[in-house]
This record gives structure tokens, sequence and C-alpha cells, in this order.
């Protein structure tokens, strides 16, 4: 098997207009990107179309990807989940699905088929892992946030927990997930 | 303001991607003041924040996702201008029928659905959006009798960028075309002000394409008259009030 070229290195390639190169971006990440839509979309066709809008995205402003400023895998992330919480927000507070727990979700289906590398299976687990050591109380607060888009105060009213809580919760919860993952950060432009 | 934990808590929110409301411009002028601290905060809890996203499950897409992705590609500079000259604007025109950044919802939805079908219908979604974006455009500002327009100079960290404003009192919309814009990272966006009263008003939300290259329709403007436009830096979706720096802004007649 050839090696697989980096992820910057597709990046520089859909600069230069080379839909091939979206191809093998897509390949290799599009199933992380739906799961993520999905999670914060519910499963209607809504998140899919979130995943073409942010690889139509990646196609328009390669040359805005930076990658002093994190990994590609992070920066298509960011945005799917910034395109799919638009859309949750758009839809208004009344119609929002439950917020899953990752512990209610089960064990994740057999991913191998799935996931493109090992590395990447290896790196979800260790952000799951963060994330579930996290005190429930602040990890819900980081959910409510990410998952759901909600405001402080939307998460102060849902949790029944003090303003001044959330911030505190908020904080703490996300300098943790910063030191559990410290030792695993890569300065590099390929795995995040 | 010194750097207090209060800061660090408004900088977890903003990392999360939690919209920060009244707080917002509290945390801004202390950005603004230049604190390493925070600056580091928010880089490093961003890509921790990433984490809650990378732990999800992966979803196998339906086969069909990546043929209706690939055939979006498209033609994206295809068609020539039409035989009719615009009067005033030959040189705009040709921006205008190039234009893809267009923000209208009802645009924006057409665009989606022709999408949603499959790649030979690519090259019927450019002549849409460009119809239709031809179409709101002239129709709205462009051929108003009223309209009036303003050059904009690039300012603070884009010193190169330069713009041009066409508006309407009457229609109280504007049309930006601007220029050597700076890409953003995903969650920034440019935000439109109109100044009336004397105050901007924010008048809406925009990318610039990967060129550097952006011409935005306005959200109407709350009065008739506007004397002056600035375009700034915000979080995506815009804020209520200028945060950010200026990078484009007029000057007055
Ligand atoms: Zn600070």
């Amino acid at each position: 098997m050839i090696p697989s070229e980096s992820d910057a290195a597709l990046m520089a390639r859909i600069e230069a207009r080379d839909a091939r190169a979206l191809g093998e971006l897509y390949d290799r990440h599009a199933p992380r990107l739906l799961g993520l839509a999905r999670r914060i979309l519910g499963g209607g066709g809504e998140a899919e179309e979130v995943v073409q809008e942010t690889f139509l995205f990646a196609w328009r402003s390669a040359a805005s990807y930076d990658a002093g400023r994190g990994a590609v895998l992070t920066w298509l992330l960011i945005a799917t989940r910034s395109r799919a919480i638009d859309r949750l927000r758009a839809r208004g507070a009344g119609s929002r699905p439950p917020l899953r727990p990752l512990e209610d979700a089960g064990d994740p289906p057999a991913t191998d088929d799935v996931e493109a590398s090992s590395a990447d299976r290896e790196w979800r687990a260790i952000c799951r892992s963060a994330v579930g050591e996290l005190p429930a109380e602040q990890r819900a607060v980081l959910e409510l946030a990410y998952f759901e888009g909600l405001t402080q105060q939307e998460i102060a009213e849902r949790t029944a927990t003090p303003l001044g809580t959330v911030k505190t919760r908020a904080r703490l919860g996300l300098m943790k997930l910063r030191e559990r993952l410290r030792p695993y950060r890569r300065s590099g432009t390929d795995a995040p | 303001m010194p750097h207090s934990e209060r800061h660090e808590e408004l900088v977890a929110l903003l990392a999360l991607g939690a919209p920060l409301g009244a707080d917002a411009a509290e945390l801004e002028r202390h950005r603004a003041e230049g604190c390493p601290v925070c600056e580091a905060l928010l880089a490093e809890g961003r890509e921790a924040a990433t984490a809650l996203g990378a732990s999800v499950d992966p979803a196998p897409p339906p086969a069909e996702l990546r043929v209706r992705i690939l055939g979006a590609l498209g033609p994206r500079r295809a068609a020539p201008p039409p035989a009719t000259p615009w009067r005033v604007f030959a040189a705009a025109a040709a921006l205008l029928l190039a234009a893809v950044v267009f923000d209208d919802a009802r645009l924006r939805r057409d665009r989606e659905e022709l999408r949603s079908r499959s790649a030979d219908l690519a090259g019927r979604l450019h002549n849409a959006e460009t119809a239709l974006a031809e179409r709101t455009l002239r129709a709205r500002v462009l051929e108003s009798d009223d309209m009036q327009m303003m050059r904009l100079g690039g300012s603070g960290p884009q010193s190169g960028a330069r713009g041009m404003v066409y508006w309407s009192p009457k229609a109280r919309r504007g049309i930006l075309m601007a220029g050597r814009l700076a890409p953003l990272p995903p969650d920034r966006q440019y935000e439109l002000w109109v100044f009336q009263n004397g105050k901007p008003v924010n008048a809406g939300v925009f990318d610039a394409d990967a060129s550097g290259r952006a011409v935005f329709e306005s959200a109407p403007f709350p009065e008739a008259e506007a004397q002056n436009f600035a375009v700034t830096v915000e979080p995506r979706g815009g804020m209520p009030a200028p945060t950010g720096p200026i990078v484009l802004v007029g000057a007055p007649a």
C-alpha cells in the first residue's frame, strides 16, 4: 500500500483546485464529521447537508486553512460544529433533540470499516476517555455548550445551577480537558 | 482591566462556542488590551473543545453524499455576462455575476435544494444563483433612482483591503463589494456596519471567498440615512455592536 499523503498535503492540492484531493479528504474524514453533525442535529438529512457544506467550504476556503493553528481535522470539526449549531439554533429551542450522554450511546459499532486509520481510532479513544473522566457536572456544561450551542444563561436554566457556577464549571472542565490531552498534542500538521 | 479568573471563565465559554451575550463586550475590551494569558487559553481551549467533537462515534455516510459533494464543485466561474451591460457599473457587473457569496435566505434555500440533487445539475445551479443574485441586487439597489456610493479603504490589520458600498436610502439596503480581504479562521466572519444617527448598526455578516473577494447584500437598514460604513472581524454569526478590529471604513463626504 502506498503511504497516504498527509492531510496538509491534501489541503495544498485542494487549494490548487484538485477535486480528487477533496475526494480523498472526504474519504478520510466524512464519517467523523457526519457523526458529529448527527450528534448535534439528530438523524435527519440535515446532518448530511452540514457535511456537504463543510466540504464545499473546504473546497472554497482551502487557502484560509493555516497549519500553524491546528490540524486539518480540527479545522473541519470546527466548521462542521458551527454549521450544525447554526441550523440547530435556526430550528428554535422547541425541537431540539434530547442531549444524549456518551455512555448512553452504548458500545460503538465496529468502526474498522468506517474510520480511515488506526491513528484516527486511537485519537477518538483518547478524546473519549478524556471527556469521560471529567466530573459529571463539568462535563454536562461542556456538552450543553458544545453540542447544543446553549448560552451560559440557558445552561444555568437547564441544569438549575447558578450562572456563576456554570462559568466556573466551564473553566475548570475545559482546563481539565486541556491537561488530559496535553501529552498527546502534536504540533505537526497531520494528527490532531 | 487586569487579567482575572472571570476573564478565564469567559474565554472558556468562548472556546466552547457558547455565545457570551452581555459579557462579550467585557471580554473583547480585555482582549483588545492584549492579554497573552487569555489568547493562549483561547487557542488551547478551542483545541481542547474539539476533543468533544472528536469523541463522537463516526457514522458511515450514504454513498451518494460523496457524489453530491464532488458534483457540486462544478463550474464556479463560467457564464459570461449577458449582452445587456449595466448602465452604471460595467466593471462591477463582472464581479456581481461571478458572485456566489451572497447572503440571502431564499437564494441559499434554492442553492441547497439544487445541490442536494445530482452532479449534472451543477450548471443549472450556477445559472440559478447568478440569475437570482443579479435580479435581487439590481432590483433593490443598483436600479433604484436614489442610489449612492461610498469608497471604503483598508484599515488596521488589513490596510490593503478595498471596498465600495452602493446603497439606496429608499430601499434601505446596500451592496458591498470588497477585495483583498484576508482569510479568516472558521469561527470568524466579516460584519458590515452602517452608521446611522452617529452609531454603528449591524448590517449583516459575510465571508470572503478564497481569493479575498466578497459581494454582499446588506441586511435592511433600520433608518434611511446612512452616514458611513465599516467592516469589522467578529465571531461567526456577528455581534450586536462592533468588537473586533476595523478592516474597512469609509470616509463620509
Ligand atoms: Zn486575560
